[in-house]
């Protein structure tokens, strides 16, 4: 190929790619060349401005029109660009977190910190914008193994050990099922391209084919269940989000778990909705397997919200938190409604709000004592009214009270789970009765916050980055919880995501 | 039964063998040389392919490379010879529940490709599959491919920052 043919493609689509990626160059290069007795926090600060004209970028393509590079290994399409915001958003916040990480052993190679957190964000980037099994699997390694470093970067920790260990081989164990599940979609249909891969699925009218299909299908969706942490491969997520930094633990609840929906959510519909099956539907084969996606969203409900209650560390029972709320992502996946990713990208919206907005605060207060015991939030009310009012918001949000963006992200699941003939009554209810058991520990904290003694009296200062994490973080939660129209008007330029499979 | 037929149940019982005895060998040198088994015999597989390249690379960069590695890594740490009784986590159920889990999901499969028929084989595939793979990576695939080069840069970073002494932990020895 010669250079001209190269030189034709729009390789403008790609700007926030390249910031990103200059970026962590530029970083490992200040990092290598600073003496090594600095001072290595600012390099945090080089990574958000980096981050944060990237976002911009991305705002600045969303006029443009659906672009392919290289035959779809490169795509930006709506849905790309919706989700791309999120993540940058997300990886922005990690970053300002661990500019404020602080824990009592001190953080080494908060350099290699800095710049494995964007390649990591490079990742799901890729992830999110690309129409071809093999870039999507490997922006996907890149998270993963991102990850696993970024989780096993405090060496003298028993418990950091530990996570990043079991982090590595379950993520190996989940890498190996998603392969195999797209080797059997290649060797069905002899092509990467996802779009080509869908109009040979429709092929398939062979019985013995949509067999193979089919088990390609749940390979896949298991093997992507470890990203997002729902039941069959969630077992990591408790000891890991204990272990990791906590800003890493944020980057993971939040921003991978957005690159894993997306890159759920591109590939089974791309492929498998036109796919002819046995099951239900004889026409889609999407809607054949809706049953195995609703029975894992309410075991992961269940699971998540049941386990959750007994918690005593604070990582723990946001991890399990975070179990749950994929299990409340996975039931809008599972009704596959019309409104569908409108939905599943407000829900995530609205979770990366209360997620940062709450691991700031425990940021602050594990740092202090090398605990994140619930009972170290006893008493918050008395040290920092305005902190403990935040606490409070974001622990609201979380469980979906009325006023607060997790609310409307919770309603509008809920009804598109209704809205679809025949409706998902079971599912719904499981959805309800679990958020009820949610209320139990969550109100759990806020007795804590509210109602107990303070161990200690000193009143607590937050550093600036933290402070403008739950400022942007609180303010967000209010106001897309009044407002909500605000991201559904955002949205709807996107006009529902139409351009995705063409 | 055809002569590639044999070959392909020779070299598959091979690499699973090499697998299981990986497993269940107590020595790592040994565990080592089970893995080389594998790794060669499904070279092999790569051959009954018509894919010659993938199978050079394969003998290059597994049996050759990744083995020195781990060769390298077992002789210069440390190795109690410990004659410990194997110990197991998990009571019989959950050891049953597994073993199950395993068979059903292997009879899933087994039932799906036993009679599959993908009719023609592709004629062309091994013409010239160097070249063919080379135009493809560097034309078709150049943004997976350079995306890999950010995967290899991560790997060096963490695998340096993840395995250097740090200097105090240095200067104590």
């Amino acid at each position: 190929m010669s250079m001209h043919t190269l030189l034709r493609y729009e390789w403008g689509v790609m700007t926030p790619e390249f910031i990103i990626i200059g970026t962590a160059l530029i970083l490992s290069l200040v990092d290598l060349l600073m003496p090594d007795d600095k001072d290595r926090r600012p390099l945090a600060w080089i990574a958000f401005v980096g981050v944060a004209i990237a976002f911009v970028a991305t705002i600045g393509l969303i006029p443009a029109e659906t672009t392919s590079i290289l035959h779809d290994t490169f795509r930006l399409d709506a849905f790309g660009k919706a989700f791309k915001l999120l993540l940058l958003a997300g990886g922005a916040l990690s970053l300002l977190l661990a500019f404020d990480y602080r824990p009592k052993e001190g953080l080494k190679h908060r350099g290699e910190f800095s710049y494995l957190m964007l390649c990591a964000l490079l990742g799901a980037m890729i992830v999110t914008s690309s129409g071809d099994l093999i870039t999507l699997f490997v922006g996907l390694e890149l998270l993963s193994i991102s990850s696993y470093i970024l989780v096993g970067l405090r060496k003298t920790s028993v418990q950091a050990n530990e996570a990043a260990l079991k982090y590595v081989i379950n993520g190996g164990i989940s890498t190996a099922m998603t392969l195999f599940g797209m080797s059997y979609i290649f060797g069905l249909t002899g092509t990467t391209n996802i779009k080509e891969i869908a109009v040979e699925a429709q092929k398939l009218t062979d019985g013995e084919y949509q067999y193979i299909l089919a088990l390609a299908f749940l390979l896949l969706f298991v093997g992507l269940a470890f990203k997002i942490s729902t039941v069959p491969f969630h077992m990591w997520t408790p000891d890991v989000y204990q272990g990791a930094p906590t800003p890493v633990t944020a980057f993971l609840s939040v921003v991978s778990k957005t690159a894993g929906f997306a890159i759920v959510l591109r590939l089974l519909i791309t492929i498998f909705a036109a796919a002819p099956a046995r099951g239900k539907d004889t026409s889609s084969m999407l809607l054949s397997m809706q049953d195995y996606i609703a029975f894992l969203a309410g075991a992961t409900m269940i699971v998540g919200n049941i386990v959750a209650l007994k918690q005593r560390s604070m990582k723990r029972l946001l991890a399990y938190s975070s179990i749950a709320h994929a299990g409340y992502v996975l039931v809008g996946f599972a009704a596959m409604s019309w409104v569908m990713i409108d939905s599943i990208w407000f829900y995530l919206l609205a979770y990366l709000l209360m997620n940062f907005g709450a691991f700031a605060i425990l940021q602050r207060m594990s740092d202090e004592a090398d605990s994140d015991d619930i009972s170290r939030f006893a008493g918050l009310y008395q040290r920092s009214p305005l902190l403990a009012v935040a606490m409070g918001v974001f622990l609201l949000s979380l469980a979906g009270i009325p006023g607060t963006a997790g609310f409307i992200a919770k309603w509008n699941i809920f009804l598109g789970a209704l809205m679809t003939e025949p409706g998902h009554y079971v599912l719904a209810a499981v959805m309800i009765a679990t958020t009820v058991i949610s209320y139990v520990y969550y109100f759990g904290i806020f007795v804590q916050i509210f109602f107990r003694p303070a161990a200690e009296t000193s009143s607590l200062r937050l550093p600036i980055g933290l402070t403008l994490i739950v400022v942007v973080c609180a303010l967000g939660t209010l106001l897309f919880g009044v407002v909500p129209g605000l991201a559904y008007h955002f949205l709807g330029q996107f006009e529902h995501f139409g351009d995705f499979l063409q | 039964m055809s002569g590639e037929y044999l070959a392909f149940l020779a070299l598959a019982l091979v690499a699973i063998i090499g697998g299981v005895l990986m497993l269940n060998l107590s020595k790592v040198v040994h565990m080592v040389i089970a893995l080389v088994f594998t790794f060669i015999s499904i070279a092999g597989l790569y051959v009954l392919l018509s894919a010659e390249f993938v199978a050079a690379v394969q003998v290059l960069i597994y049996s050759g490379a990744i083995t020195i590695i781990m060769l390298f890594g077992i002789m210069l740490t440390r190795h109690r010879e410990e004659d410990k009784e194997k110990t197991t986590t998990g009571g019989f159920w959950r050891k049953a529940l597994t073993a199950i889990s395993v068979f059903a999901f292997g009879a899933a499969v087994y039932l799906g490709v036993y009679q599959l028929d993908f009719g023609e084989n592709a004629a062309r595939l091994h013409e010239k599959n160097a070249e063919q793979i080379g135009t493809a990576l560097y034309s078709h695939y150049i943004i997976p491919f350079e995306i890999i080069s950010v995967i290899l840069l991560v790997a060096l970073v963490g695998a340096i920052i993840l395995a250097k002494k740090d200097d105090g932990e240095a200067q104590k020895k």
